[in-house]
Order: C-alpha cells, then structure tokens, then sequence
C-alpha cells in the first residue's frame, strides 16, 4: 500500500475497516509495506456451502476447462462476509436473497452482464428481475437454487383443527408450548409481521412503531418455543422423536420425513409461504479469470445442474428447463410443479431488508432472546 | 532421599568457573528464565497485539450499519450499564461456567486418581482413552446428548419402560442443565489430563511419610495429596472455566430459549448484528469478569496449597 | 557420570515403593467410579456408530433399519476424505510445536524466578478470552500484511495460538515442584543442556508431555472458527462439516466418518499396546 495515498485516504475520512486494521498490523510487526502476493495465476475461488462443490452442479465448466475451481467453504453468510472484506481474494460467492445486500453495501458486489450466459433466457422470468437477483438496477446474483419455507407438523399430533386451517400461529400458540421449534433468527419477525396483517411488502420494511407491535408476539414465541435451530437437521430429528409437533422447514425435510413414514405435512398456511431464493454473486475481490466466473456462473444455470439439484437435494433451480427435465416423481415427493412460475409468483419472496432495518430486526430478536434467557 | 542428596553434593563439588555472557546468565536469574520463555512469548506478542488492539479500538468507536465512526466515545461501555440484561446474562454465564468447572472437576479427581495411583500399567494406554471420545466432532456429540436427554431420549425411555415416570421430563434437554451436561462431557479429557500428570509425580515416600506419621487415609489426602495435586486442579479449573464463559455453540445447539449466554450475543454483534464496537465492549467487560474470578479462586488455591504443605512440613 | 543423574531422573519419575497405602484392592470402590466415569464419556459417542448404521437421514430413536450405505457415500465424499486428512495433518503439527513451545514456557515458569510471571501466564492465556472472530480475522489481516497466502499452515499456526496456554499449564502442572538439583547436577557434571534435557527433563516430564500431545492434538482437530477464517482452498474437518450442515442429508456420511474415526483410534491404540507388550515379553526373554 502507497503510504503517502494511505494517509491521504485516512485524512479523507475513505479509509475502510480493513486498510486501517492492515496498516494496524503492519505497524505491529514492522512491515510497513505490502509485498505482492504470488498466486496461481487465473484459478477462480468460489466461496461455497460445502456439498456444492460437487461436479455435477457445475458439469459443462469441467467439461470446458477439466478442472474444477478451488474451493472455500463457509457455514454461515456473516462470517464469509467478513473474510472476503478482510482481503480473501475469493472471486464467487453464494450468497441468497436476505443476505445480498450486506455484500453489496459493502462494496463487495460486481455487477454481472447477463449477455455473457448462455443459459441466461432460460431463467425462470420472474427470477430475472426479483428483488435481491436485481440490486440498484444492477443484476447481482444469478438465482440458482430457491425453495420453500413454511410449517413442517405431524399430523398425528396436532389438533385436527389446525389441518382445516394452516397457519404460522402455531409457531406462536400457547396451546403448543414446548411443542414446536422456529429457525433462530430474524425470519420470525417478518412471520409475526405477518401474522399481525402487514403486507408482504411491508414486513420486510418494518418502521419502528411495527416493530414494536411485533414484539408482544415473538416474546410469546420464545416462551413457546421448544428451541431455534440453528441445523434443519435439529429440527428434523425433534419432529421424527416427536419431541416437537410444528416446525420451520425447508421443502427438502417433508421428503426426509415422509421416506420414513413419519405421518408430516407441508403446510401452506393461510398467510403465506414463503420462498427463499439463493445464487451466486461475482465478488470484485477476485483475482482469477473474470472469463472462467462467467462459464462457471453458465455452468450452474444449465438445465443438468438443475435436474441434480431438484433430485439431489430438493431445492428448485433458476432455469425453468430443468423441471421439464426432472423426474416428474422427484417433484412430487417436493411438492414442486412443473410450472414454476406459478409456484413462484404464489409465494412471499424473503426479500433483502435495507441494512439499517434488518440490523433493527436482529436486535429486536436477540434482545427478546436475551430476556428470556435471563 | 539418596538421589537428591548425591545431586545435590555433586553440584556443590563442582562449580565451574564462568565468565562474560555465560556469566551473567549464571548471575541472573530472571534473564536465563526470559531466555527460555522468550520463544513461546514472542509468538504470542506477535499474534496476540492486532487482535488485542482491534477489540480495544473498536469498543472505544461506534458503528452504524457498515460504517465505523472512529470518534473516541465510551458510549459502549456505558450501554453495558443502562440495559441490566448484559450484566445479568455475563453474571448467568460465569455462573453457568463455575458450575460446568467445580462439577468437571469433581467428578475427574477421582479417575484421575485412579489413573495415577491404582493403575499399575499402560498408563499412556490410558491417557489416550480418556482422550479418544473427544476426536469425533462437538456437532455430533451434541447430537448424541440429544438422543439420550429429549424427550422421546434414551433417559425418559429408560425410567418410563421401568415405570418410573409416565410422561417424558422435558427438563432435561433446552435449558442450562442440558449446557452444563453437554460441556462437562466436552472438557472431561481437559480435567483429567493435568491432574493425572499432577498426582502422577507425586513422591511415594511422601505418602509413606504421612501414614507413618499417623495420617489417616482423609487427613493423608488433606494433608499432601491434594495440596501437591493443585497446580494441575487449577490448571484444569483454568481451562473449563475460561473459554467455557464466553461459549455460544453449545448455549444454541442445546440450552433453548433459557440457555443463552452472553457468547451469544457477543458472536451476534460481531456478525449478524453489525456492532462491533458493541461486542468488543462486551467482551472486554467479560475478560475483567473472567479475570476478577480467577485471581479470586488463585488467592484460594494458594491458601490450599500453603495449609497444605505448611502442616505436611 | 552422567548416568548417576540420568538414573536419578528415571528412578524419581517411577517412584515404586512397594508399600501397603499404594496397594488398594484392585476392584475397590475407586475402580467402580472409573467404570462409571468411563461410560459417562463413552456412552454418547457410541451412540455415533449405532446411528451410522441406521437407515434413516436424521439422528433420533427409534431405528430404522440396517444399513452401510453412510460409509458408501462417506468414502465418496471427496471434500470429506480430503478435509480429514487435512485435519490430521494440521492436527499433528500443532500438537508437536504448541507443545515445544509449551515445554520451554512451562520450564521457564517452574525453574526460574523473575518478575512478572502473573502478567505474562495471563498474556500466554489471552486467546482463550479473545472473541474467535476478531482472533481470526486479525490473524488473516496479519497473514496478509506479512506477504503470506493462506494455507493449512496458517491454520496451523492460529491453533497454535489457542493450544499453547493448554500445553504450558499442563506441563507446568506436571514440573512444578521438580528437583531442580537432578539437573543442576547433570549440568554441573560436564553434560550440555541437550543432553541434560534428554536424559533428566525429558523422562520426568514424558507423561506431561503425553498429556500436552493429546490436548492440543483435540483442540485442533476440532477448532472451527479460526481455522475458517485462516483457510484458504483447503478446509479442514469441522470447516467442512459445519458448511454442509445446510443439507441435513449429508449428516449421516458425517456420522460415519466420526464413528470410523473413533473405532480406529480404539483399534490403533489397542494394536500399539499389543505390539508394545510383544516387544516388552520378547526383550525379557532374550535377556534372560
């Protein structure tokens, strides 16, 4: 780093978190210049949910350059945020649709030309210009894998009642304490918003005063909550124990359940399902062949790769070509159409809440949780 | 104590002339033992001092969203005392820990012992087995806990086909019992290994010395057995205790909406919650925590230690 | 001459006094306690092996049915083979430096007096308070300023950060309260520090030194949060097994491998006692 340009930008007030705390550390270990790094020239990195490194999602890049891009994996979006941020030349990411926006805000974000994808037409129309995919009029994400979230409950066990009537109120009935498991996080404030009767625009831009009507309810919830997982596979196993009788699920954990016999359904309540919708993003703090993330990018948006991943994992897939192609049974045991565009336009799309307010919504959620626990 | 007196005499014997650098190592003895710890504290320094002055810096900031705004302020650490939850949740959690490590600890001593004293042979052998348990990963023994603690679990199944209990308890998993249960599997090996090697050197003859003396087996125990075993009862009462404060795995994946801690919401600050001047407040305030109860339980070990020694001599 | 000290060493470290207060009865109360206490730490885990055999994607009673199609796709998994034995290698380096490290810090503490031995036990501590995330982030600003790509190496070194406080406390426990005239005698007698270390530290300090191994070995091979943020293409185990959580059916291929893992270890140990005691019986015979 230019030292003089350094200080100048620290004047300026331009000086991010991670040029200060790198100068910091230069300092400390008295080097105060930044050698060059040797890399492996053009191998592009892609930061990836372990399990997607699989070849099969991305079949026509093997194909076209034999071999695979180097992988990173992460667990959570926050933690892969900030390792980028602190300088991980990583030149992918996969991020979804809540979690976008923290990556753009941060400068992190590269816009992507949509010409240069050949699979692009194909995607799923609504997709192409859903909120979150499109940021500032820029496409930010190619979408590639979305799927439901909704109420997974054992039919043998809840009120017969509730079957006539699904909704998100189970995740918040006192009728069901101790018997039911929310995912931990800030999704329950949008449900609560939901369940209060704002819009499904609205409660992804909550003002404060909705904030605070929200609150009663997920304070009720964590009183009735047996816990918040943290792994679908928690939850999963409490349903098939019976420990739990509803919970927050993923398409993929009827089909899990259902295989074994467990009597479960997948809710469509009343107020909604929601949809959430995942893909990858071009990161500017790459340094491998910015033509290698575009056949990469190309690869993932073909219909094979959304034919594995329907009957792989369950989730559906941004090329509307690739339910043509699936087993027609694999989208059954999912709950999938072979139209997706209608599932897709009856859904809520978990849309990406502006910075502020989702810092607002997590804090709403954690103090609540910090109550409780004391 | 033959061997002790031959090395002591040859080392009176033969003291070797010394001169220039030699010698003034020999003359002090604090830079021979700078020298020695020097290797392992400069690695430390190094790695340790941009972390140490990221957390410290950023308590003294504030941030909105992304944005750092580098004004010194003490507005974090005042935040800590206008809401009473972070202070109750950092007192919840030291207690918690406290609990996690007299309970570890209690319970190892005596395996320890066993190891040490009545196991004869293979000891390595047994060392090693204590420690096996823990290389399969923290997620899938917290897994396990949750088959034998839930409610459709190995224990409810158990006392309800003995007809012990007819409805499942549904207190054993989701709440601060499930957390100290689950980390004091987790540190087990941690306990046992450093009071083992602790008891391991104790001198036989000292014992010997005790009951000749007319010590019963309690008052031997009192007497020369535990004071001599504390550097390793409080190492391993360092190593539960410390890093299990600041835990936010096991508080998530086992203690339910009754166990959080206040790792916890530090981890939330620093990721989801885009505060991080916040969290390192609260973290700084947990290490004064921490340290304010480890300086307390040294000055009681030492008194341990001293009675001890001081009525064995 | 040296072998007077060496002796001394070896016979203070195994102390036999044959003596009644040493001999309890061998299946006394004490015994039972360790029974009991074993299958406190062993019941858990294996309950892992059980489940990996079970024909179900989820972990929870009652079983499904038999299955060994988890240790198929376990051995299919490339990323998991591979991050196990990035695991292990990483896991192996840091047990042998933290513990050089530890030795030599323990040494210092326990031999000699000088001031500020409170201020610097409590610096050798501080990762342990660190919040992981700052830790592992500043490490890999540090990585990078220094010119320095990420590799198992540099999560090699964060764990070593997080180990050396276990080792030092550990082997300090074991050297406090030593002879510090077995090896003055030993110096003093002609030999060098080496071999003084060799022969007199070393056999004292050997089940300590065990001890430390075995910690810090545990403590890498199963740290997530550092080594996340200190890897660059190559993840190691828990990197690997948090990141696929997302997909609760890869679980069981994870089962399988945590139930392999620990099977092999019990096998490995019992198989190196086997030898050891061959050796042992064999060396007997010869010299008789």
């Amino acid at each position: 780093m230019n030292r003089v340009k350094f200080i100048d930008r620290m004047a300026q007030g331009k000086v991010a978190r991670r040029d200060m705390l790198r100068a910091a550390a230069a300092i400390g270990v008295g080097v105060s210049t930044m050698p060059l790094k040797a890399r492996a020239a053009n191998n592009i990195t892609a930061m990836e949910w372990a399990g997607y490194e699989a070849p099969e999602y991305y079949q026509a890049y093997v194909a076209k350059h034999e071999k695979a891009p180097d992988f990173s994996f992460f667990s959570t979006e926050e933690e892969a945020f900030e390792k980028i941020r602190a300088g991980f030349p990583a030149d992918l990411m996969h991020p979804c649709t809540y979690s976008i926006n923290q990556f753009k805000d941060g400068g992190l974000v590269k816009p992507i030309d949509t010409s240069r994808l050949s699979n692009w037409p194909d995607v799923i129309e609504p997709l192409k210009t859903w909120s979150g995919v499109v940021l500032e009029g820029d496409v930010v994400m190619v979408p590639t894998d979305w799927g439901n979230s909704s109420v997974l409950y054992r039919t043998d066990m809840v009120d017969p009642e509730y079957m006539k009537d699904e909704s998100w109120s189970i995740l918040f009935d006192e009728k069901y304490t101790g018997r039911v498991a929310p995912s931990d996080g800030e999704s329950n404030v949008e449900i609560a918003g939901l369940l209060l009767g704002m819009s499904r625009d609205d409660i992804f831009h909550m003002t404060d005063e909705q904030m605070e009507q929200v609150r009663p309810l997920l304070e009720r919830q964590t009183k009735v909550a047996r816990f918040y997982w943290t792994a679908q596979a928690e939850a999963i196993a409490a349903l098939a124990s019976g420990e739990i009788v509803a919970a927050y699920a993923w398409n993929d954990a009827v089909k899990t359940l259902t295989k074994d016999g467990i009597p479960v359904k997948y809710a469509v309540p009343k107020e909604g399902i929601f949809t959430w919708l995942c893909g990858l993003t071009l990161l500017n703090s790459g340094e491998g062949d910015e033509a290698l993330t575009y056949d990469f990018l190309d690869a993932w948006l073909s219909p094979e790769t959304g034919k594995y991943m329907i009957e792989e994992v369950g989730y559906g897939h941004g090329n509307r070509k690739s339910f043509e192609l699936a087993a027609p049974e694999a989208l059954a045991a999912l709950g999938f159409s072979t139209d997706p565009t209608q599932m897709l336009s009856d859904g809520i799309l978990f849309q990406p809440v502006p910075g502020d307010i989702n810092t607002k919504y997590i804090n709403l959620f954690n103090e609540i949780q910090a109550m409780s626990g004391t | 104590m033959a061997n002790k007196a031959i090395a002591a005499s040859a080392a009176r014997a033969a003291p070797r002339p010394a001169s220039g650098v030699s010698a003034f190592f020999l003359k002090h003895e604090w830079a021979r033992g700078y020298t020695l710890l020097s290797p392992t504290l400069g690695v430390m320094i190094i790695a340790m001092c941009v972390p140490v002055f990221m957390l410290t810096a950023h308590s003294f900031w504030t941030q909105n969203y992304l944005t750092i705004d580098k004004t010194f302020t003490f507005a974090n650490y005042v935040q800590f005392w206008e809401k009473e939850i972070y202070f109750k949740l950092l007192v919840k959690s030291i207690k918690i820990s406290a609990i996690v490590t007299f309970t570890t600890v209690v319970l190892a001593y005596p395996m320890a012992y066993f190891m040490a004293f009545k196991v004869k042979k293979n000891k390595l052998v047994w060392l090693i087995l204590i420690t096996v348990p823990f290389w399969t990963s923290f997620l899938l023994r917290v897994f396990a806990w949750k088959i034998i603690l839930g409610f459709n679990g190995v224990i409810n199944s158990g006392l309800i086909s003995l007809g012990l209990i007819q409805e499942p308890l549904e207190f054993l998993l989701y709440n601060p019992t499930a957390v100290i249960i689950t980390l004091a599997h987790a540190w087990a090996a941690f306990v046992i290994l450093p009071i083992y090697v602790s008891l391991e050197k104790i001198d036989r003859s000292l014992l010997e010395a005790a009951t000749d003396l007319g010590d019963g087996p309690v008052s031997r125990f009192l007497r020369v057995t535990l004071p001599l075993s504390m550097p390793g009862v409080i190492a391993a009462c360092l190593f539960v205790f410390i890093p299990t404060v600041g835990d936010y795995v096991t508080p998530k994946l086992v203690g339910g909406t009754e166990g959080i801690m206040i790792g916890n919401i530090i981890q939330s600050q620093f990721g989801k919650a885009n505060n991080w001047p916040l969290g390192s407040a609260l973290s700084i305030y947990m290490v004064f925590g921490i340290t304010l109860c480890v300086l307390g339980f040294l000055l009681v070990a030492r008194l341990i230690t001293k009675g001890g020694s001081l009525k064995a001599s | 001459m040296s072998i007077v000290a060496s002796k001394a060493a070896k016979s203070a470290a195994h102390v036999h006094v044959p003596s009644s207060i040493m001999e309890g009865r061998p299946y006394g109360g004490l015994f039972f306690y360790a029974v009991f206490y074993l299958s406190f730490i062993y019941i858990p885990v294996l309950f892992l092996p059980l489940f990996s055999f079970n024909d179900s994607i989820y972990i929870a009673f009652p079983l499904k049915g038999f299955t060994t199609k988890w240790y198929g796709e376990m051995a299919a998994s490339n990323g998991l083979i591979e991050a196990l034995k990035n695991s292990l290698k990483v896991g192996t380096a840091v047990c042998i430096i933290s513990t050089i490290f530890g030795v030599l810090a323990a040494k210092a503490m326990t031999r000699y007096r000088f001031p500020a031995k409170g201020p610097i036990t409590g610096l050798i501590m501080l990762p342990f308070v660190v919040p992981g995330i700052i830790l592992g982030i500043a490490l890999l600003i540090l990585t990078y300023s220094m010119g320095m790509e990420l590799s198992l190496f540099t999560i090699a070194v964060s764990h070593v950060l997080l180990a050396v406080p276990f080792s030092m406390l550990v082997l300090i426990s074991r050297m406090e309260g030593f002879d510090k005239n077995l090896e003055e005698a030993s110096l003093d007698l002609g030999e060098g520090p080496w071999r003084t270390f060799w022969q007199v530290t070393f056999p004292l300090t050997l089940p300590g030194i065990v001890a430390s191994l075995l910690l810090c070995f545990s403590v890498s091979f199963d740290e997530f949060i550092l080594a996340f943020f200190l890897s660059g293409n190559e993840a190691t185990l828990p990197i690997y097994i948090w990141s696929q959580l997302r997909f609760p059916s890869k679980l069981p291929s994870v089962l399988a491998l945590g139930a392999c893992i620990f099977v092999f270890s019990c096998v490995l140990v019992t198989f190196s006692e086997w030898l050891r005691r061959r050796g042992v019986q064999v060396k007997t015979a010869s010299s008789v």
